[in-house]
């Protein structure tokens, strides 16, 4: 199904909420104008029939009973369209003016029940193509007779009058949902019009234009949240992207190196005539390079895999100082000849992938360890602040520059560009701890002050 | 001893074939999964090492093929995808075990030997012996020539995995899983130290040494009479 637009939306919107809205009130101006007209019929006959009542009653003799319709006549005179009827308790007609021709009806009810018929019922009905409405009242002259008299109004003006209004409202009500289509169509064209400047502006900006914001001057209110929440993806979208490209030259760079040894020492090795040693020691110093290879290849699918959620951390419970005792274990030969000792404090319990974590902590402890100076003390804290774990490894050392902090969880970024053949693996440790702390629903911070760096991770505690 | 090795890659069957020949066993090669599919019901081995991806039908459905048949031996995956889904899918099919491309040549052995010989397990001894080093496990002592050697639990359990796996090179990572359940590649020498500071405990001052440092693969005891290992 195709969608309509929305300007077409808003306009039909717009016609149809105009004709609701018109509708409405004409149909109750109508009702307006036939009540005032009906009221207005019902006090005319309502008088007539008061002087009618007002004539019997003073007829009390024979005589001014046969004066009655002459009186009548009188009074009704330049009534046009007025027309009465008087029937005797027998139903005869006593008197009628000329043109009177009523339902016989209105008559009978009234004489079947006289007692119901003194206050009048209005009533209307259609005869000869006319319309009428009237009333019909018993009354007792003088002489005690009763007598029922009718009164009616030709109120073929009032329908005419009716139609008329009818069809010049349904007309004007029509009209004015066709200019308020319209008007819709062009408010909406109009005030829509900052949205198609925004597609124009979104539209020219391409992946290698991805460092292009949105402007949200000029945006009207509405629109200026979009425009900040499209800047804020788009400098995402930047910041991966640029991640995502430094990262493959980076690896580039990180293979080339070995790879180059790795030739090198081949073409080398080949050139000349050799002994078994010699073509031995090749072969082991090659061996060091494909180890520290495959050594980076794992951990980059390892990251790979742990930033795409591939893999996803199992939950159990793992108790971090017991991981951290065992890390101290087999740590431990390797921190005495470094002269390091090891310290933990504290205990806490989270729920996580006990293997990833104990990757993270083997990853920060080993860290610390190798920058120690000698004599000096690692210590790892465990604590719990609020719904939250903390883990801190903190060793003295050599204080990290401020300009290194926020970029050490970056990969194979290395503060010491140096230090990179010193078996200090490929600068991938940290980015490892920071993705595993991250599928966590953890952080990781660093400080450096006062010759000690300490690395603190965060990270959801159990509930309780 | 007698392998099936079947993988596609020519270079890496080559190589497998002539090193596991060279460690002692007879091997054959299949190129492909029908091949390889073919001798394993052919004939007896004592195990398989196949490859994931292989021409033809790949590794799981060779396995598939193998157990259903009726046979039983044990059966090593190599794959070059480490995915959690492809390993829980190797292991529910029946496989023993499951390595990683790139790995070091003597974890593969290590492995393979562990797997053959789990298919001739004997009794759990109470004691190890080799040469003049006796290691009680029940209650844990060491001796080397009547002599009493001082270990920590760490390093018991690592001269016990070595007298267990006597005269196999243990790659260090088989031992950082096997005595630390440190399953990970760690950056750092923590196993050369340990093994070291064992190796100061155990075989300083003797005349023969037992443990030695294989280059570029790991450790192996070993009651060799010269210095070094090949």
């Amino acid at each position: 199904m195709k969608t309509l637009s929305l300007t077409a939306r808003i306009s039909l919107l717009f016609a149809v909420a105009a004709s609701l809205v018109l509708l409405t009130t004409g149909y109750f101006l109508t009702q307006v104008v036939d009540a005032h007209f009906e009221e207005g019929d019902r006090h005319e006959l309502n008088g007539k029939l008061e002087l009618i009542q007002n004539l019997f009653m003073h007829a009390s003799s024979q005589k001014d009973l046969d004066l009655l319709p002459q009186q009548l006549d009188d009074a009704l005179v330049g009534h046009h369209g007025l027309a009465v009827v008087v029937t005797d308790a027998t139903g005869e007609i006593w008197f009628a003016t000329s043109g009177a021709d009523f339902p016989q009806t209105l008559l009978n009810e009234c004489q079947a029940q006289p007692a119901g018929c003194t206050t009048g019922t209005l009533q209307q009905w259609i005869q000869s193509g006319m319309n009428y409405r009237g009333m019909a009242m018993s009354m007792t002259i003088g002489n005690g007779k009763p007598y029922t008299v009718a009164v009616a109004l030709n109120i073929q003006h009032h329908i005419v009058f009716m139609d008329k209004f009818r069809s010049v409202l349904a007309l004007a009500i029509a009209l004015a949902a066709l200019a308020t289509a319209g008007l819709g169509w062009i408010a909406t064209r109009w005030g829509l019009s900052p949205l198609r400047q925004v597609t124009h502006m979104v539209a020219g900006i391409s992946a290698e234009r991805l460092a292009d914001r949105l402007s949200a001057t000029g945006l009207p209110t509405e629109l200026k949240p979009l425009a900040t929440a499209f800047n804020a993806m788009l400098a995402r979208l930047d910041d991966s992207f640029r991640r995502l490209s430094e990262f493959s030259s980076d690896i580039a760079h990180e293979l080339r190196t070995p790879i180059s040894n790795l030739m090198t020492q081949a073409q080398v090795a080949l050139s000349s005539a050799r002994n078994k040693d010699e073509y031995k020691e090749v072969l082991y110093s090659s061996l060091e390079e494909y180890e520290r290879m495959a050594q980076m290849v794992g951990d980059m699918l390892y990251l790979a895999q742990t930033d795409n959620r591939l893999l996803k951390p199992g939950l159990e419970k793992v108790d971090l100082a017991h991981e951290i005792q065992d890390l101290f274990d087999y740590f431990d030969a390797w921190a005495e000849e470094h002269a390091v000792s090891l310290i933990q404090t504290g205990s806490a319990t989270v729920s996580g992938d006990r293997l990833m974590l104990r990757r993270a902590l083997s990853n920060l402890i080993s860290n610390a360890i190798r920058h120690t100076p000698p004599g000096q003390t690692v210590r790892v804290s465990l604590g719990r602040h609020g719904d939250a774990v903390t883990v801190s490894v903190e060793n003295p050392g050599t204080e990290i520059p401020a300009e290194h902090l926020t970029k050490l969880f970056d990969r194979f970024y290395r503060v010491d560009p140096s230090r990179q053949r010193k078996g200090d693996g490929a600068g991938l440790g940290l980015a490892i701890v920071k993705s595993i702390v991250d599928a966590h629903g953890g952080s990781i911070t660093v400080t450096s002050y006062d010759q000690k760096t300490r690395f603190q991770i965060t990270l959801p505690a159990l509930a309780k | 001893m007698k392998i099936l090795i079947v993988e596609d890659e020519p270079k890496t069957g080559d190589y497998l074939k002539q090193g596991l020949t060279e460690a002692g066993f007879v091997t054959d090669l299949a190129r492909d999964g029908w091949d390889g599919l073919e001798l394993a019901k052919a004939e007896h081995y004592d195990l398989m090492i196949l490859d994931v991806m292989l021409p033809g039908i790949n590794g799981w459905q060779v396995l598939e093929g193998v157990r259903r048949a009726g046979i039983a031996m044990p059966v090593l995956f190599l794959t070059a995808r480490d995915q959690v889904e492809d390993r829980v899918k190797g292991l529910e099919l029946g496989a023993d075990g499951y390595l990683v491309k790139p790995f070091a040549f003597a974890e593969l052995l290590a492995r393979v030997r562990s797997l053959v010989r789990r298919g001739h397990a004997g009794l759990e001894p109470a004691a190890l012996k080799t040469a003049d080093l006796e290691l009680d496990l029940l209650r844990r002592r060491a001796t080397r020539a009547g002599r009493k050697i001082e270990l920590t639990a760490k390093e018991f359990a690592l001269l016990e995995l070595f007298l267990r796996r006597k005269g196999e090179v243990l790659p260090r990572s088989l031992i950082a899983s096997q005595v630390w359940d440190m399953n990970f590649d760690s950056d750092t020498n923590v196993i050369d130290v340990a093994v070291r500071r064992l190796r100061a405990k155990i075989d300083e001052g003797f005349e023969s040494k037992l443990i030695h440092t294989v280059r570029g693969m790991g450790y192996v005891l070993e009651t060799l009479p010269e210095e070094a290992a090949p």
